[in-house]
This record gives C-alpha cells, structure tokens and sequence, in this order.
C-alpha cells in the first residue's frame, strides 16, 4: 500500500462512521427541531393572530397554569383515566391470556381474531362506537343491553357516561395487545417452577399467586409501561367521540393543549400544557423503566 | 403533466380525423364559456398564472370542482386545491395566513371569520378590484344581484365591536343561511299543538310533542363548541330581548350574565334538557339535523336550508310533513335571526392577485352560482336571480307547501349577523358554550354560570389587548 492509497484509506475509513450514522442524525435532528421550537414557544406569548404581541415571558405559561381550572380537572381525567385504562386492560389482559394458554379448542383462530381490534385505525374504531353507543334504545349496544332488562344507557350525552364510554373504546381497541404480550409470556415461561410446585402440592390458586404472577412479572410492567404511556397522551378517540366534553368530563391534557393551540391558537399555552403532559410522560415512564429492571433481574 | 398534455395535443392535431374532434370539442367549450366571454374584460390577463385555492368540504366545494378545467380553458389559469373538513380547514387556514406564506391565494370564508383575519391585516378588501374596468365587468358580474343583507355582512370598517355593514367589503358570498323553526306538522295536527309564537309555548310544545308522539319535542346542537352557539340558541336569544342583547356591553365587557340572557338561558336549557333528546351535549349540528330528518324530534331551531334534507324524500322519513315557522319572537313581536354567509376571498400574501379576484369572480358569476345551486343543492342562493329562477322556485316552492319562501322572506327582512366583531369570536363561543354545559348538568344556576364565563372572556379580551 503506498502513502496516497493509505491516505485515500484512511480518509475513507475517517468518514465512513459519520456517513453511517447520517441518517439516525438527520432523524434526530428531525426529532429534536420541532421539539426545541415547541420548548421555546412554551416560554413565549405565541398567538398565532397577534404576531405582535410576541413576547418572552419566561415561565408564566407553566406558573399560570396553576390558576387555569380547567387545568386541574384536566389533569386529573388524565392520571384518573389512565389508572383506570391500565387496570381495566392489563387485569383483563391477564385473564384472556390466562384463558388462551389453557388447552382450548379454537385457540389458534380466537388469537388470530383478536388481531382485529388492532389493525383498526382508533379514528374508525371511536367513529363505529360511537355509532353503536347512540343513546336510544336505537344503539345497537343499548338494544342488546334492553334484552338482559339494563335500562339505556346515556352513553356520551352525560358525563359518567362519556367517561365510561371513552374506556370502552380505548379497552376494545388495545385489550388484544395487552392479551397477545401476555400470552407470548406465559408461554414462554420455563416448566421447572411449575412441575416443583405440583410436587410440592400447590392447588392452581396457589401456582397463579406464587408462580406465574412473579415469573410474568417482565411482561406485566412492560404491557403497564406501555399502556400508560398511551392511555396518559390518548386524543384521537376522544377528539372524535366527545371532543372533551360534556362539562369537560373528558377533556385530558392533551385535548386541552390542542385547543388552546389549534382552536384558540395561543401556541405558547398550548406547548407549555403539552410539555407538561410529556414530563408526566417521561417521569411515569422512567419508574416503571425501573420497575421493569428490577422485575426482569429478578426473575433471572 | 403540462408538457405531456401539449405533446398529446399536437399529436392529436396532426391527424385530419383528431382534429375534426378537436374542432367539435372546441364548439362546447365555446358554448359553456360563452357566458363568461360576455364579459367586457380580459379573461386572458393572467394567463399561465397559478392559484392554489383553500376549501371547506361543502356541496359549494363540490359544485366547483368539475367546472375547474373549464376556468382554465377560459383564462389559461392553473388552479390547485387543497379541500380540508371544516374544523382542519380553518386550522390550516390561520396557519398559512399568519405565516403569510400565500399558500391559499383565494380562500373560504364569511363575515365572522373576516374578524379575525383582518385586524392583523391577512386578507384584502375587494372593493379595489369591483371598481377596476380592467378586471371586472360591473354591468356582467352585476354586484346589486347579491342580496343587500349577505353583501353589507360582508363588510366591516374593522372596529372591534361594531361596524358591520361598513367599510370595505372582504369576501363575495356564494350562500346564505339563517335560522328558522322547523316543525313537524303532521304532529302538531294531530296532537293539536299550536306553532309556538313565544319561546315558553316552544318549551311547552315541545313538551307536549314528548308527551304525546314519545319523541324528543326538540332537537338543538349541544357540544361545547361555539359551533353549537350562533344558529337557533343566538337567535333566539336576540329576538327574547327584541334584538337589544349582545355579548358585549358598550364597554365591551362581556354581557352573558345580563338577567334576561340568565332568563333565557334558564328557559331553553330546561325545554332540552325535559323535552329534548338524551344526548344534546354531544350534539353536532348534523347529529342535530339528522335526528329530525329520521323522525326522531318534533322541532329543531336551526339553518333553514337544512329544509333541502327535510324534504329530500330519498333520504328523509319527515318529506312533506314540516312546517316551517319564524324563531319565536320577544315582547316586540319581531324575530332576530342570525345570519351567516360562505364567501369567497383573497389572501393578502398571495402572489397573483388579478388571477385570484378573476377567479373569485368566475366562481360568483351568476351562472357558476346557478349550477352549484341546482346540480349540488348549494342552498340558499346569495343572488336574487337564482331565488327567482323558475327552477329553484319550484324545488324551494315545494317545501312545507310554499311555507319554506314566506318564511325565508320573512326572516331575511330583519335577520343579520348576530355575532359582535372582535377577533376572539370562536373562544368567546367556546366559553359561552361550557357554561351552557355547566347549567345543563346542574353544576350551577344559569346566573352563576353565565357570570364566570364573563369573567373568562373579559380576561381573554385583556390578554389579547383587545380591552
């Protein structure tokens, strides 16, 4: 190799890992821009139809939101809807899961079924609720309820029921994910655990309680993990069912955000509650990260 | 796209037999835009120009969409669309106008929206391009056609608070809509209800309705939007207090709370919530509309020309059987409906302005309007000349036997945009709106309600350096 060629190779071999990693930067750089801009919105009295009434205001879009009420209500239906959408889906989850790993006729094409839910856009799965939960006994879902005598039910023109309406939706759509990583778990659970505990004489209660439960532990923070992060930024089923209403019931901090900034376009309101919103994010999501980590060594 | 059509013409035209086509499909062409040449201008000025035009999904929208090419032919202007459903259209809408970006050259709009848009000095007055011979015909396009209401509307001298029907004119309108009640007869006969004339004998109708037909008596838009706001509820509100009510005091304070708003409010929202249908919070204007067009309310106070759906009997179960009525007048005894218009204007950042206005103008030429009014159900007609044409006569004729005309005539005579200018017309509906909500689920008394959501919009005046 003479000195050109090894200059030529060096070169090469200087610039290959930046050429590499163009596109994850390029990707970034796509993350982190709108990101950036929206952080420094935040700080300003962006309003979109009173460009000069531009000013930096530091953190009083984040001070002011304490004295904001729909702020407080909004907070609470998001942490309040989320706790209930994990529980009602990884408890539900659990029990599907638990039911399809048994030796059920039909497994196969009841997994293969509950993929439906899943490869529904949540616009046309809240659009198709929310023709099914009409009010009347003229819904489908209250006309099939009058059969087992439960009066009908006001599903969205009241506020518990828009509320309860909105859980059904967002269950109906995500239960099969929770079902499927579930399933995936407990069928890759070793068999070592479970034939000690049958010579040890454990009943199936006792297995579930002192077995599955701790070796599934993995999976169930994971399904949580990743439920919570969705149920805590959900918009799209309530944006096209309630549009946070009746009485703001069902307004959460992301319908709140995008009224304030696509409806009444006062942008730097609106990114300061959608930062806000992303900081709950990240801090439920880093707990349950190591939640998650410990479970995992755990079961190692 | 555009060399490859030329390239295909002058293969077509080198053959004998094209060309005779050619030739035949240049005679319709002429016939179609014969109306447009008549015209004393030069629709050939801005030739080779190009226009992107911003659209809300709308039977006018779809009136237009095939007679695009035919606007190319005639001016040899291209034109690209974007169409958006109402709630993402005017959020692009803001968006390219306060960027000033000129995406939109001429864009959908109407005398509220107009508020917003011109303080901050977005869209253009067209005053200067109606009185310029070079680019419009004022004896062809024939601006006195349009009904004065809809045009005065239109404009505003950009005062916050008043000022409508002054100034400059913004946008031409391609439609008009007021409110009315619309009943259903065959019920209030057999029941023996009367057509209310007070706003207590509509609660007691429409109870009636309930208790007699097992019906909602009355179905009424209710999600907590300003969507919900501006049709039967303003205008029935504006015509309880004889047209002396408005959401802002002299001060522009805002005047949700003056006793007879509480009273009315107190009123309506009891008749909905005993007589009306279980899900009014969660009505759109179309959950609203279709409920009485199946046969499921007895009134609906709303746009009258949801009357074309009533009296659709393809889709409708109610064709034939409405009546039409005003909104129940106050003590004076006159009704004030509030008015809207779909119009037409011009993006201040657009580049080729002539090219726009020749557009705005070609798609409110009386012969564009007709067509979209007869082919597409475009209802009701912004110009006095469709109204009267035999052929819109005998459909509009036709509903609620010859009622629907007379009633329409009647509103027109005092009905007007019921809004008052200022720029934050959309928050201050949504605000209006919850507090509605608030009453409704008991959370307050219509007093205490009303009272907070003033509270709310004075501050949002103040923070927007409107007050």
């Amino acid at each position: 190799m003479n000195t050109a060629q090894r200059r030529h190779h060096w070169r090469r071999e200087a610039f290959l890992p930046y050429l590499l990693l163009a596109p994850a930067l390029v990707l970034l750089a796509g993350m982190i821009y709108p990101f950036a801009l929206g952080s420094y919105y935040s700080l300003t009295s962006y309003w979109l139809q009173y460009p000069k009434r531009f000013r930096f205001v530091w953190f009083d879009n984040y001070v002011n939101l304490v004295t904001e009420p729909l702020f407080a209500s909004a907070l609470e239906f998001t942490l309040g809807f989320t706790v209930a959408a994990v529980a009602l889906q990884v408890g539900l989850g659990l029990a599907i899961a638990l039911f399809l790993h048994g030796r059920i006729p039909g497994r196969g094409a009841i997994r293969a079924l509950m993929l439906l839910p899943l490869m529904m856009p949540p616009v046309i799965t809240a659009l198709m609720w929310k023709i099914m939960m009409a009010s009347t006994n003229a819904g489908i879902l209250n006309h099939m309820l009058s059969f087992v005598g439960v009066d009908p039910i006001n599903w969205f023109g009241s506020t518990g029921g828009a509320v309860a309406s909105i859980l059904i939706i967002d269950t109906w759509g995500n239960l099969p994910f929770v079902a499927l990583i579930l399933l995936g778990g407990l069928q890759a659970l070793p068999n070592e655990p479970y034939e000690a505990a049958r010579v040890d004489g454990a009943g199936t209660l006792a297995v579930l309680r002192y077995v599955t439960l701790p070796l599934l532990s993995p999976f169930i923070v994971l399904v949580v993990l990743f439920r919570t992060m969705d149920s805590l930024r959900i918009f799209d089923v309530i944006y096209a069912t309630t549009l946070g209403g009746p009485n703001d019931a069902t307004t959460n901090l992301h319908i709140m955000a995008y009224q304030y900034s696509f409806q009444w376009f006062q942008m730097g309101k609106g990114m300061a509650q959608a930062i806000v919103l992303l900081l709950i994010v990240v801090i439920c999501s880093y707990l349950l990260m190591r939640l998650w980590n410990r479970a995992s060594e755990s079961t190692q | 796209m555009n060399v490859q059509r030329r390239w295909i013409n002058r293969l077509l035209l080198s053959s004998p037999l094209a060309m005779g086509g050619a030739l035949c499909a240049r005679a319709q062409d002429d016939a179609a835009l014969a109306y447009y040449r008549e015209a004393k201008i030069n629709w050939k000025q801005a030739d080779g120009q190009s226009l992107t035009i911003g659209l809300n999904k709308h039977p006018f929208t779809e009136s237009l969409l095939p007679l695009i090419p035919e606007f190319r032919r005639l001016t040899g202007i291209n034109v690209e669309y974007l169409i958006l459903p109402e709630a993402e259209y005017f959020t692009k809408l803001v968006a390219d106008l306060s960027q000033q970006r000129g995406e939109f050259s001429v864009i959908m709009t109407g005398p509220m929206r107009n508020w917003q848009y011109v303080p901050p000095d977005w869209i253009l007055p067209l005053d200067g391009f109606l009185n310029n011979a070079k680019l419009t015909d004022p004896n062809w396009f024939k601006l006195d056609d349009f009904y004065p209401a809809l045009i005065k509307a239109n404009r505003w001298d950009g005062k916050t608070g008043g000022g409508v029907g002054e100034g400059p004119l913004y946008s031409i309108p391609v439609l008009a809509e007021t409110y009315i009640l619309a009943y259903r007869k065959d019920l209030f006969d057999q029941y023996n209800i009367k057509v209310p004339t007070t706003l207590e004998e509509m609660a007691e109708a429409a109870a009636l309705v309930k208790k007699n037909a097992g019906i909602p008596g009355i179905v009424a838009r209710g999600t907590p939007s300003v969507a919900s706001m501006g049709t039967g509820f303003l205008s029935g509100l504006k015509s309880y207090t004889d047209g002396q009510w408005s959401e802002f005091d002299g001060k522009m304070n805002a005047n949700f709370h003056d006793p007879r708003s509480v009273k009315y409010t107190e009123l309506w929202i009891n008749m909905v919530r005993d007589s009306g249908p279980p899900n009014w919070a969660n009505m759109q204007w179309y959950d609203a509309m279709e409920a009485f067009t199946a046969g499921q309310a007895g009134m609906i106070a709303d746009a009258d020309f949801f009357a074309a759906n009533y009296e659709d009997p393809k889709k409708s179960k109610v064709a034939g059987k409405v009546g039409y009525a005003l909104i129940p007048p106050g003590p004076g005894g006159k009704t004030y409906s509030g008015l809207w218009t779909w119009a037409l204007g011009i993006s201040k950042a657009t580049k080729n302005k002539d090219a726009a206005w020749l557009f705005v103008q070609w798609a409110t030429a009386q012969r564009t309007l007709l067509n979209a009014t007869l082919g597409y159900r475009n209802y009701n007609p912004s110009r006095q000349s469709i109204t009267n044409d035999p052929r819109v006569q005998e459909i509009m004729g036709s509903w609620g036997n010859g009622s629907y005309l007379k009633v329409l005539a009647k509103n027109l005579e005092t009905a007007r945009v019921a809004w008052t200018p200022q720029p934050e017309r959309t928050r201050l509906g949504d605000i209006w709106a919850r507090a509605l909500h608030e009453v409704y689920f008991k959370r307050l008394s219509a007093a205490d309600a009303l009272k907070k959501a003033s509270v709310e919009m004075d501050k949002v005046l103040k923070e927007a350096g409107i007050k």
